[in-house]
């Protein structure tokens, strides 16, 4: 599975007073199994961005190819994308509607065609994936649920589509810090169980310097600038002046006038601070 | 798609209309859709469409974004105008069967559709050129007589105003949830009248939980900014008539004194 994109433009409200270029000219190609963190501040295009790539925006120019289908051509077959691509919108669980869990996340892999026990299959392995217990949660209302429960859930049911590319915008938004680990493990488990394609949108500078290959920065509708995590939180400098931040630790190893950007998450940090130490010791 | 129902929507721009006194645009609108079912032959609806369409250009809203709010009700407008060509009687020009097209049928559903898409650009003048928050004030002054029979009218204003504001919110919500549901391969647009029916379920049912949480939050936030109701309210920005208002109402009385006499006299 690979993304290519190319020349992606979208206006909102064009050719009226309040028309915003919520896109403008962005291109970029993810390799197959990459992990793409995206950042930028509130309205930077992301949300936008994302949308397009499962073809539920169209764009008003530029060209999509998803492995190699060109999606913004006449004639695709949107089924064929949504199979290949899901995505998980901000605040998911506000689209749980079924009577219970099991049936809210079947209702993807039934829009899909397929027969019951594939069905059966497909919830088990998203349940299990989303770490929600099958034999206690399966047949509860999926309004009874907790608040990281019902967000698990609905990311579940985009899961047991079995996408090539999943995309999730703010998955851990809003949620307690338990919760916001569970999520951030999920993904990390489905990324490397089903080798697909992840992007994550989030303003967690931490989260997407830990997880990433790449990382993705927006502004003003514009892919600004792309490259490993360590390239792109070099320049802290210019990431505030958008909005943005340096992720806690990196931020800290600056402060201490470390390598700052070998360090990703706190592991790296407790690691080169305790190098320091043993320096200093001998 | 969703987003073209302009009913209820605000349009932010710096005209003379917007400027206008929310009770006399209230009233100027009441006075224009009552003036719609005065005129009955063509030089009538020549002013009506002159008079709205020099307001319409006076209010800088694009007639684009006036035009796409009519979408919605364009379904209406053709049903009453098939309705009206094949049941009136008169003089027939054309018969097939049992179907027959007359030249007073013709005129009639002319007619009635221009009426209803001149009622509906009319009314959608209002909330497009004027905040909502206005416009309940108006309502609220204009009603404040009833007040001494008991009519609750602040609640009765406020209850108004929370509607209107929420057009836009669950117009959001929907979109979102639509696209939501799309994503996991929801299909609105092909299938049978009951299948299509059936996929709205998916939507309709979360847009319920969410215009209550919607309501809940508002509640609270009402509450904790300590809201209850009209008694001894006073307002940051009362409303007081300019001399704008009175050109604008001498130009209405105007314009209803021309319906009046070409009513009277063509």
């Amino acid at each position: 599975m690979t993304i290519k994109v190319s020349g992606l433009s979208h206006t909102y409200n064009a050719g009226l007073a309040y028309e915003t270029k919520a896109v403008a000219d962005v291109s970029f190609d993810v390799a197959d199994g990459e992990f793409i963190g995206i950042i930028g501040h509130t309205g930077s295009g992301k949300s936008t961005l994302i949308q397009h790539l499962n073809g539920i925006l169209k764009p008003d120019s530029g060209q999509i190819w998803i492995d190699g289908i060109d999606i913004t051509g006449k004639g695709v077959k949107m089924h064929e994308i949504r199979k290949r691509v899901g995505m998980s919108f901000q605040y998911p669980e506000y689209q749980l509607f079924e009577e219970t869990v099991y049936r809210d996340i079947a209702f993807g892999p039934r829009n899909l065609g397929l027969s019951d026990a594939e069905i059966d299959e497909r919830v088990r392995e998203a349940m299990d994936a989303v770490n929600l217990d099958f034999g206690e949660m399966a047949e509860r209302s999926p309004f009874d649920l907790s608040g990281g429960q019902k967000r698990r859930a609905a990311i579940a049911g985009v899961i047991a589509m079995r996408p090539g590319v999943l995309i999730l915008d703010e998955p851990t938004a809003g949620l307690d810090p338990k919760s916001h680990a569970d999520v951030l493990s999920m993904i990390r488990s489905v990324h490397e169980r089903m080798g697909a394609i992840v992007m994550l949108v989030s303003h967690n500078m931490e989260d997407i310097a830990a997880m990433s290959d790449r990382v993705f920065v927006m502004d003003m509708g514009r892919l600004v600038c792309s490259g490993t995590p360590a390239e792109v939180f070099a320049d802290a400098e210019y990431l505030r002046g958008i909005g943005l931040g340096l992720p806690p630790s990196t931020e800290m190893a600056r402060m201490l006038g470390l390598a700052a950007g070998a360090i990703r998450d706190m592991d790296d940090l407790i690691d080169a601070i305790s190098r320091m130490r043993k320096g200093r010791d001998l | 798609m969703i987003r073209d129902i302009t009913l209820g929507q605000y349009y932010p721009e710096y005209s003379i209309i917007h400027k206008l006194d929310p009770r006399l645009k209230l009233v100027v609108t009441l006075l224009y859709i009552a003036s719609l079912f005065l005129i009955e032959d063509f030089y009538g609806y020549i002013i009506v469409a002159a008079s709205i369409g020099g307001v319409l250009a006076a209010s800088r809203v694009p007639l684009r974004f006036v035009v796409r709010g009519l979408k919605p009700i364009m379904l209406i407008i053709i049903f009453t105008f098939a309705l009206n060509i094949f049941m009136t009687r008169g003089e027939v020009i054309w018969e097939y069967g049992w179907l027959h097209v007359t030249w007073e049928g013709l005129r009639m559903a002319f007619f009635m559709a221009l009426r209803l898409i001149l009622l509906i650009i009319g009314s959608s003048l209002l909330t497009l050129t004027t905040k909502p928050m206005k416009l309940t004030d108006g309502i609220e002054s204009l009603l404040a007589p009833a007040k001494r029979l008991g009519l609750p009218t602040h609640e009765l204003a406020m209850m108004m105003t929370i509607a209107l504001r929420f057009i836009p919110t669950l117009l959001e919500e929907t979109d979102k949830i639509m696209k939501a549901q799309q994503a996991r391969g929801a299909d609105f647009e092909t299938g049978s009248i009951f299948r299509r029916a059936k996929a709205l379920v998916p939507i309709l049912i979360p847009l319920f939980v969410g215009a209550f949480r919607i309501a809940q939050d508002l509640a609270m936030a009402m509450e904790a900014r300590c809201y209850r109701g009209g008694e001894g309210r006073t307002k940051l920005n009362a409303l007081r008539m300019k001399r704008r208002d009175l050109a604008a109402a001498f130009a209405c009385a105007g314009y209803l004194a021309g319906i009046i006499a070409e009513r009277v006299l063509v």
